[in-house]
C-alpha cells in the first residue's frame, strides 16, 4: 500500500469539521483504499487539529490525490501541515481485530548522516515494542519517501489501541519504552539519533487503518 | 508493602558512566556536580552514589566516573525527561562534557525485585 498522512493545524479550529468533510469527499473520489480523517484528541503534541491518513493501491493514485489535496491544505484556514508519503512496511496485529479504537501516529526525524546500522537497530528495537507492550494492538513502522512540515520526517510509527488509556498508560509507562527505546530520542543520552521535534498525533477510528 | 494498591511506585535509577579524557577526571567530576547536579535535583532526581575508578586521580590515563540517581517511578522519570530534554542548558552541558570524555553511557535500571511491578502497567 502507498500511504499519505497529513497533520493539519488550523488557524480557526472551528473549521475542522468542514475541512474534514471536504478531504473525506476528495479521498473517496480518488478511490482511497482506506481513509481516516478525524479531529485529533487532547494530548497530541505538534499533531495538528486534524489527522488525515490515506492508503492507495499504487503510487500514481496517491500522487494524484496528493496533488488534488494540496490546494485544500493551502487555504487560509490552514496554519500549517506536517506530513509524509510512504510505502507500507512490515506491520503486525495482536488480539482480535479492533472495530474501533485509537489510532496514533508519530512522525520523527533521524539525524542526517546517522550510521545506517544504527538506524536499523533503532527500527528493530521499535518494532519489538508490541512484543513487550500488549496494549499495542496494531502497528507499522515505515520509512518516509516524502516529507513536508517542520522537519524532514524520516519515519512513521503507527499504532492502534483499544482506547486512549492504552496509549497513555502501558505504552508510555512500560520500561521497554522509557528505559530502552527512549534513549534514541533523549537529548541527554549519547545514543540519541532522533530530532527532539516530533509530531505525536492520535484520534479515534472505526474500521481498519493499519 | 501495602497490598491495597497505594504502595509507592518502584524506585528507578538513571546511571551516568563517563570515561573522562586522560587527566580530566577530577575536573569533570567537579563540573558535573556544579553544573549538572543542581538542575537534575530540581527535575526530581536524587543523587544516590558517585564512584570513581580507579580510586585515584590519573594524569595520563582515563578515570571512569559513575553517578547513580534515583527517581520515584516511571511518572517521575517522564517528568525528568520532558523537562531535561527541552532545556538548552542541559544540552549545552552534555555537549561540553562529551568533548571532555572518551565515552559516555546513560542507562536506566531498577532493583530486580521491582521488575514485575514496573512491567505491570
Amino acid at each position: 500500500m502507498y500511504k499519505l498522512t497529513r497533520l493539519v493545524t488550523l488557524s480557526d479550529p472551528a473549521s475542522v469539521s468542514a475541512l474534514a468533510d471536504e478531504i473525506h469527499a476528495l479521498a473517496t473520489a480518488h478511490s482511497a483504499y482506506r481513509q481516516l480523517v478525524a479531529p485529533t484528541l487532547a494530548g497530541s503534541h505538534f499533531g495538528g487539529d486534524l489527522l488525515a491518513h490515506f492508503a492507495f493501491d499504487d503510487a500514481a493514485k496517491r500522487a494524484d490525490f496528493d496533488a488534488a489535496l494540496a490546494p485544500l491544505l493551502a487555504a487560509p484556514a490552514v496554519a500549517s501541515v506536517d506530513g509524509v508519503a510512504y510505502r507500507s512496511e512490515e506491520c503486525g496485529k495482536s488480539g482480535p481485530e479492533l472495530a474501533n479504537g485509537i489510532y496514533r501516529v508519530l512522525l520523527l526525524s533521524v539525524d542526517e548522516g546517522t550510521d545506517p546500522a544504527l538506524v536499523e537497530r533503532f527500527e528493530a528495537e521499535t518494532r519489538m515494542m508490541p512484543y513487550y507492550i500488549a496494549a499495542i494492538r496494531g502497528w507499522q513502522l515505515s520509512r518516509a519517501d516524502e516529507a513536508i512540515g517542520a522537519r524532514r520526517w524520516t519515519h512513521v510509527w503507527e499504532q492502534e489501541y483499544a482506547d486512549a488509556g492504552g496509549l497513555m498508560g502501558p505504552y508510555m509507562m512500560h520500561p521497554y519504552h522509557w528505559a530502552r527505546i527512549d534513549r534514541w530520542f533523549d537529548p541527554e543520552c549519547p545514543d540519541r539519533i532522533v530530532d527532539a521535534r516530533l509530531c505525536h498525533s492520535f484520534c479515534g477510528f472505526e474500521g481498519r487503518v493499519i | 508493602m501495602a497490598t491495597d494498591g497505594t504502595a509507592a511506585a518502584p524506585m528507578v535509577h538513571a546511571i551516568d558512566e563517563i570515561v573522562a579524557k586522560p587527566g580530566e577526571g577530577k575536573a569533570l567530576l567537579g563540573d558535573y556536580l556544579a553544573r549538572y547536579a543542581p538542575g537534575a535535583r530540581a527535575r526530581g532526581m536524587t543523587l544516590e552514589q558517585i564512584l570513581v575508578s580507579p580510586p585515584m586521580w590519573l594524569d595520563d590515563q582515563s578515570n571512569t566516573l559513575v553517578f547513580r540517581w534515583s527517581l520515584a517511578g516511571a511518572e517521575a522519570w517522564w517528568q525528568m525527561r520532558f523537562v531535561g530534554g527541552n532545556d538548552p542548558d542541559v544540552a549545552a552541558w552534555w555537549a561540553d562534557a562529551d568533548a571532555r570524555a572518551v565515552s559516555r553511557r546513560r542507562f536506566f535500571a531498577s532493583d530486580p525485585a521491582d521488575i514485575e511491578r514496573l512491567c505491570d502497567v
